[in-house]
Formats: structure tokens, C-alpha cells, sequence
């Protein structure tokens, strides 16, 4: 009884208020919910199939409305009788969502005495803003996940004060909601189709600059926004309504770097940044875009710890450079005379660069901490006594920043011989980059191709054939020295042209590879990769065939000219029977970092017959 | 100042239950990052990480209750590695975030530099040293300093 009796109670509250809120609510103009601004803080976007909106937001805690996911016109309605309520405090709507309240106030003539939101004005005051930087973590081939780069931004306090510093500032993420037992291939697949929740994450930038500098060994570029205070503030408010909500996570396009882009849109109204994404937003390309639109107003460098490392190590004189890397393996003592003879200069960058290596080591290939941590605290105690505070061999700042490198599009028309028949060869990349494109503003010995088609057109009979589709091609060849010895690795798959002998069949392929590379120069290198092919196909006799093979080259990169040439050797062991021994000699000279004239000859013996190939034409890329 | 220290680590915390800071033993210097990249694809395209990042150990030392401090003792909890570093040398970027930490004056900060690079084997004794060790022989240092004592007043 006592029961229903407050039901009763409630439902007359319930419609009281309403009534109330009638009453009081002023009327909306007719096409507001339309409005650029309020698609963009609602992330509201156009349905693929039909008419109307659907937002991005893939949780109920983003909307006012029942129907906000779909319908932008009722989570503005819903929004502004919110608003409009009495009271204030943690959970009223103005504090849940301050862009949306602010916005919608100054569109309607709205009073905007501040309400009393402790929690919101607490973590405001906490993050302190007043510049946001755009960080963009480079990508490190040997790794093949972090191929497309990844971006956060970083909110800047006041940097006058010297009561700041910018490694206790704060990051905002968007981030994968992964668990920890998923497996990398699992990601993949739930990254590409969806199944993640995506959350938008704030953490010290200390902490990201240990995953992505110490860790991955990732450079990291600083791209400080022209933002004003206020557009800084409406960019904090929207990550409050954002914060910890669920926007489904898609690896290619709605990714780390997409809701960064809706962040901007929405602290700088006209932006638009999210008008570029076509069907893949890769970090790199959306830095492009910021930069495009006019929002960097200063950019920095930091060098990963294999850079700074690396640096450090190439700046000491050969004879020192020796010594360090007796010091590291233990065989000379930190306080042997060797070390004691050099001058206090010359010691201390020794025992610097001893130091970072060591320390390399140990995160990158697990030197025992037995060996390491004694080592690397004798280290420390010799640098201790040493006065000299003399300038750090600072590494020097690439002067092509990756958002400069050649842009990751590529069109390309040709034409060329296939032994004696002449064809017009069009080949469209997605993406990115391969070893013989403008090199700067990309890390050298690396490639990745995504999407790539080349189609020919023979001339003799008119025929159209696709000649290769490539999924995916990873290579990433890096020098060792004897500091560093990485190995190079290469992996791809797609589907190609294959002899059977009497003709060519379009078969998918997978292939892989692993090896070594050593300078030969500045620019240029010498590789050694043991491969493997495989091809599936019912043309091919058993069905499929299995190739262990060898690839022996010389790679030279400048940002004039690139070069490839070498042999490869195949012997294909289970359909076949028959080696295939290939030599290959390829260029491209660079017109700028928007064209590449390209040239390719191969001569192939397979079948004991010999066939040539060349070709030569133009890329471009956009 | 508080409100500084406040955003420096305790927005990155906030969700982790860590006991009381300067007051546990902290990480060990130089254990190697073993453990904190298992899932290298999640964190690369942007996992949010399984977050060990202030998972100081509670253990007896004795407990600072100055803010400043404990600031500082979970900074080097996080960062023990680069800060020995940057101590040895007398210079480097860990050693000003320190110092930011400690609201240490611009006209003290080359005493404070100097002194801890004089007095590094002091503060770290051996190669098994932890965070919380190190901090406490950082207060017991700055204590002593006329200039710099008044940083870490509890």
C-alpha cells in the first residue's frame, strides 16, 4: 500500500516538473539541431544508408534522449530542458555536459552564471591547461603494430612559472579497452571489425614518453596547437562529456587519431578536420590535416632512447667508442686506467653513453640485471664525481619531419616489355611508403605497403590483366653494427602472376624473410635475407608450392635517388622441381617529394629458360 | 603548488588504490621492464595499459607526510632509472621535474643539483636500491642543507 502510495507521489513529481519545464523552456530555432557545432558535439554523422543522423557515441551515459544515438533533434530538446533545470551540482546536466551547456547558452541568449560542479571544476583546475599539443609517436618498423603511428594530445600549464614542466603535464588518449589476455591476432581481427570499447584516457605524459621513447623506442614529435584559452577550455569541457563514455573502436578510421581530430572540431567550430577521413585516418596523414588547417604554432622533437642512444654513441671518437662497448660486455673494468687516462670531458660522455647503452640493452634484449645493475650503477658513481655538466650531444633534429614526408597515396602509370610484349602498367596504393620512394621524413631500410594494385594492359592482344594485388608488405632492414645487432625481417601476402611454365596464373602468394644488413655508407646498405614463399592455386600442379629462397642486395636511399639491386634465388620443391634465380635492378629519381621517375629491369632464368622485364614511368603521390 | 602536484600524479592515479606515498619501499632500480609491455600491438595502437604505473609497495620506512615529498617519491617510483641518470650527470630534464615537484626555487636549483650529484653514492648506495630507499636519503640530504631544508619541512 504504502508502496503504490509513493509511486503515486513520484509520477505526480515527475509530471509537476515536466510541466514546469514546459513552461519555461524557450523554443528552439527550427534547424539548430542541424547546426555544424551541435553534429560535432554530439558526434553526429550522416547515415551511410538513408536519411538522417547517427552518432558515433555507442553509449547510453552520452545522451539526454532515448532516441539521441539517431535523432540529433531530440537530444537538442532533451539537452535544453536539462539545462534549464533547477539545482546544480555533480549530476546535473551542466556539469555532465559543459560544452554542450555553454554552446547552447550562447546560441539562445541563455544567462550563464557558472554553476557549482565540484568534480568538474576540481579536474579542470587539476589539468591547468592553457596550450594543447598534438604528440605524434613515430613509427619503428621492426615493429610491425606501430606501422601507422599513434597520436594523443598533451595539455600544457603555463610555461612561465618555473612551478610547471611539462613532463608532469597530462595526456588525453583514446584507447582500445583490449584485454590483457587477447591475443595480437585477436586484436587485429576485433580492431578491423569492431568489438573494442574505445575510451577516451588521461595520464601523465611521463608515462607515455616511457612507453613510446623507453620502450618502443619511438621518436616522439610535439606539435604545439594555436588554440586560445577559450577554444583550450571548450577542448577540456567536450573531453569531460567524452570521458570514460564507449565510442566503438575501429583500427582504420575511427582510431586514436580520429577522436583527437573530433576533439579539435569541437574546441575550434568550423574546423573540420573529420571532413578528410575518407576510410582510413592514419596518425601520420591526420597530423598532415592539422597542419593543413593552420592550427601548429611551434614543434618539437624528442628522440626516442634508441635514437639518443644511437647519437650518442656515433658522437664519440672510434677509440672511445671501443672502449664503451668493451665496458658494456664487462671485459674493461669502470675504473680501469684506460678509462681513468681520459681527459674529465671525454670521460663523462664515455661513462653517458656507456650508461644509455647499457640501459638500451637491457629494456630491448633483456641483458641480465646480474650484469646490467651493477654495471650500470659503477657506472653512475664514476659519473657522479665528475664535475663536467658540459653540453649533452644533443641529437640533431631531423630536418624532414614525418608530416612532411611524401604524402602516402601513390599513382603510378608505366609501361614496359615482358619478354618482347609490350604493356601500360597503372599501379594505386593506399598506403605508405616502400624502400625506393622519397626517403626523408620516413625511417630508412623501411617499407610498408597497404593496398596495392597494379593492373597491366598488353598491347599485343589488347588484354587487361591484374598482375599483382599486395595486402600487406612489411620490410625493415636494419643495419648492425657492433653495438646493435637487429635483425631484418620481411613479410607480406596478396596475389601475383606465377609461371606454370606454359602460362602465367594469378595465384595468392604469402611470403616471408629474415637476415641481416650492414652500412656500406652513409646511405647505403648490403642485406642478406633467407626466404620463403608460398603459393596456392589449383593451376599449380599439387595445388600449392613451397619456395625456400635467398635475397642478396644493395640499397642505396638519398632524397635524389634510390636504388635496389641484388639476386634472388627460389627453389620451388613441391609442384615445380625447378629453381627460379632472379636479378633485379631498380631506381627511382625524385622530383621533390611529389613525383618519382622509376625504372626496373629483371632478368629471370626459370623453367631453364631466360626472360626479361623492364619497365619505367611515373609516381605520383598524394 | 598543490594544485600541481595534485595534476602531476594524482589524475593519473586516480582510479589505482596505492598506499600512502613515501611511505613504502617503491620499484628497485634497474629491474628491466619486464612485465610491462605483454601486450605490445594493445599499447602501440592504443590499448589502455593494465596500469602498474603507482603500484608502490607499502612497506616500513618511515613515512613522509610533507606533499611535496610524496610527490616526489612516486615521480621516482615511475621514473627511478632516468632520475639516477640525470642525478649522476647533475643535469637533465628528471632532475628539474624534481625539483618542480619540491616547489624548488630557481635560485636554489643549482644547489640542489650539485648537491645531489655529490652526495649520488650516498644516495644510492648499491645496485639494489629502491625508490623509497632513495627518497629518503634525498630528504635526509636536503635536511641537512641550509638553503634546502625548508623544501621538505614535514
Amino acid at each position: 500500500m504504502g508502496f503504490t502510495l509513493r509511486i503515486g507521489q513520484a509520477a505526480i513529481w515527475l509530471a509537476c516538473s515536466t510541466a514546469w519545464a514546459q513552461a519555461d523552456v524557450p523554443s528552439l530555432p527550427e534547424d539548430l539541431h542541424q547546426h555544424p557545432d551541435w553534429l560535432t558535439l554530439g558526434h553526429y554523422h550522416p547515415k551511410a544508408i538513408g536519411n538522417g543522423y547517427l552518432s558515433q557515441a555507442d553509449d547510453p551515459a552520452f545522451f539526454l534522449s532515448e532516441q539521441g544515438k539517431s535523432s540529433p533533434e531530440a537530444e537538442l530538446q532533451a539537452t535544453l530542458n536539462a539545462i534549464l533545470q533547477p539545482g546544480e551540482g555533480n549530476e546535473h546536466a551542466r556539469c555532465r555536459f559543459p560544452a554542450r551547456d555553454a554552446w547552447l547558452r550562447k546560441q539562445l541568449d541563455l544567462p550563464d552564471e557558472k554553476p557549482s560542479c565540484p568534480e568538474y571544476d576540481d579536474w579542470f583546475s587539476t589539468l591547468n591547461t592553457e596550450k594543447v599539443t598534438l604528440v605524434f609517436a613515430a613509427s619503428y618498423l621492426n615493429s610491425p603494430s606501430s606501422m601507422f603511428g599513434h597520436t594523443f594530445l598533451r595539455l600544457d600549464p603555463p610555461q612561465n612559472t618555473g612551478e610547471t614542466d611539462l613532463l608532469l603535464a597530462n595526456t588525453i588518449s583514446y584507447a582500445a579497452d583490449a584485454a590483457e589476455h587477447d591475443s595480437e591476432l585477436l586484436f587485429a581481427y576485433r580492431g578491423i571489425f569492431g568489438g573494442y570499447p574505445g575510451i577516451t584516457s588521461i595520464q601523465p605524459y611521463y608515462e607515455m614518453i616511457r612507453l613510446y621513447n623507453d620502450i618502443e623506442h619511438r621518436d616522439l614529435w610535439e606539435y604545439t596547437l594555436n588554440l586560445k584559452q577559450e577554444e583550450v577550455d571548450t577542448l577540456l569541457a567536450h573531453t569531460w562529456e567524452i570521458q570514460d563514455k564507449n565510442f566503438d573502436y575501429y583500427f582504420f578510421d575511427e582510431n586514436c587519431a580520429y577522436r583527437l581530430l573530433a576533439l579539435i572540431d569541437a574546441a575550434r567550430p568550423g574546423t573540420d578536420l573529420l571532413a578528410e577521413v575518407s576510410t582510413h585516418a592514419i596518425p601520420s596523414d591526420t597530423v598532415r590535416w592539422v597542419r593543413d588547417a593552420g592550427l601548429i604554432e611551434q614543434v618539437h622533437y624528442r628522440p626516442s632512447a634508441a635514437t639518443s642512444v644511437a647519437h650518442s654513441l656515433e658522437s664519440l671518437p672510434a677509440e672511445h667508442r671501443d672502449i664503451a662497448a668493451a665496458m658494456a660486455n664487462g671485459f674493461v673494468e669502470v675504473d680501469s686506467d684506460e678509462v681513468n687516462a681520459l681527459s674529465e670531458a671525454a670521460r663523462a660522455r664515455l661513462l653517458d653513453a656507456t650508461y644509455d647503452y647499457v640501459r638500451y640493452q637491457s629494456e630491448a634484449e633483456n641483458w641480465p640485471r646480474a650484469h646490467a645493475a651493477p654495471l650500470s650503477h659503477q657506472l653512475l658513481i664514476a659519473r657522479s664525481a665528475l664535475d663536467h655538466d658540459g653540453p649533452v650531444p644533443e641529437v640533431p633534429v631531423p630536418t624532414i619531419r614525418d608530416d612532411q614526408g611524401h604524402d602516402t597515396l601513390r599513382l603510378s602509370l608505366g609501361a614496359g616489355q615482358l619478354a618482347g610484349a609490350e604493356f601500360t602498367e597503372l599501379t594505386v596504393r593506399a598506403a605508405y611508403h616502400d624502400l625506393l620512394d622519397p626517403p626523408a621524413g620516413y625511417r630508412p631500410g623501411a617499407q610498408l605497403q597497404f593496398m596495392r594494385l597494379d593492373a597491366r594492359l598488353y598491347h599485343p592482344n589488347n588484354e587487361l590483366q591484374i598482375e599483382q594485388v599486395v595486402g600487406v608488405e612489411i620490410r625493415s632492414l636494419s643495419p648492425r653494427d657492433a653495438f646493435f645487432s637487429p635483425i631484418s625481417w620481411q613479410v607480406g601476402f596478396g596475389g601475383r602472376r606465377t609461371d606454370t611454365a606454359t602460362r602465367r596464373v594469378f595465384t595468392p602468394y604469402l611470403e616471408g624473410g629474415a637476415g641481416g644488413s650492414w652500412n656500406l655508407g652513409t646511405h647505403t646498405q648490403a642485406f642478406a635475407v633467407a626466404t620463403a614463399d608460398l603459393e596456392i592455386d589449383d593451376d599449380i600442379r599439387r595445388g600449392y608450392d613451397f619456395a625456400p629462397g635467398a635475397d642478396l642486395g644493395v640499397l642505396h636511399q638519398n632524397n635524389h635517388f634510390s636504388a635496389l639491386a641484388g639476386v634472388k634465388a627460389k627453389a620451388w620443391i613441391v609442384s615445380s622441381q625447378h629453381r627460379q634465380d632472379q636479378l633485379y635492378v631498380e631506381g627511382n629519381w625524385h622530383i621533390g617529394r611529389e613525383f618519382s621517375l622509376f625504372a626496373r629491369f629483371t632478368r629471370e632464368d626459370h623453367y631453364d629458360r631466360y626472360q626479361s622485364t623492364w619497365k619505367a614511368g611515373l609516381h605520383a603521390y598524394f | 603548488m598543490k594544485k600541481l602536484i595534485a595534476g602531476a600524479v594524482l589524475l593519473g592515479a586516480s582510479t589505482m588504490a596505492f598506499a600512502q606515498p613515501g611511505c613504502g619501499v617503491g620499484s628497485m632500480i634497474w629491474k628491466g621492464q619486464s612485465g610491462v609491455a605483454p601486450h605490445v600491438l594493445a599499447a602501440t595502437t592504443n590499448g589502455t595499459l593494465g596500469n602498474q604505473t603507482f603500484g608502490m609497495t607499502t612497506g616500513t620506512l618511515g613515512c613522509q607526510t610533507n606533499q611535496a615529498v610524496q610527490s616526489m617519491a612516486m615521480y621516482m617510483d615511475s621514473n627511478i632509472d632516468k632520475v639516477a641518470r640525470d642525478m649522476s650527470r647533475g643535469t637533465g630534464e628528471n632532475l628539474d621535474t624534481l625539483a618542480v615537484l619540491l616547489g624548488i626555487n630557481e635560485a636554489d636549483r643549482d644547489e640542489f643539483r650539485a648537491t645531489l650529484q655529490d652526495n649520488f653514492a650516498a644516495i644510492f648506495p648499491n645496485s639494489e636500491t629502491t625508490s623509497g630507499e632513495a627518497v629518503d636519503a634525498i630528504v635526509a640530504l636536503l635536511e641537512q642543507n641550509e638553503s634546502l631544508s625548508k623544501y621538505v619541512a614535514a
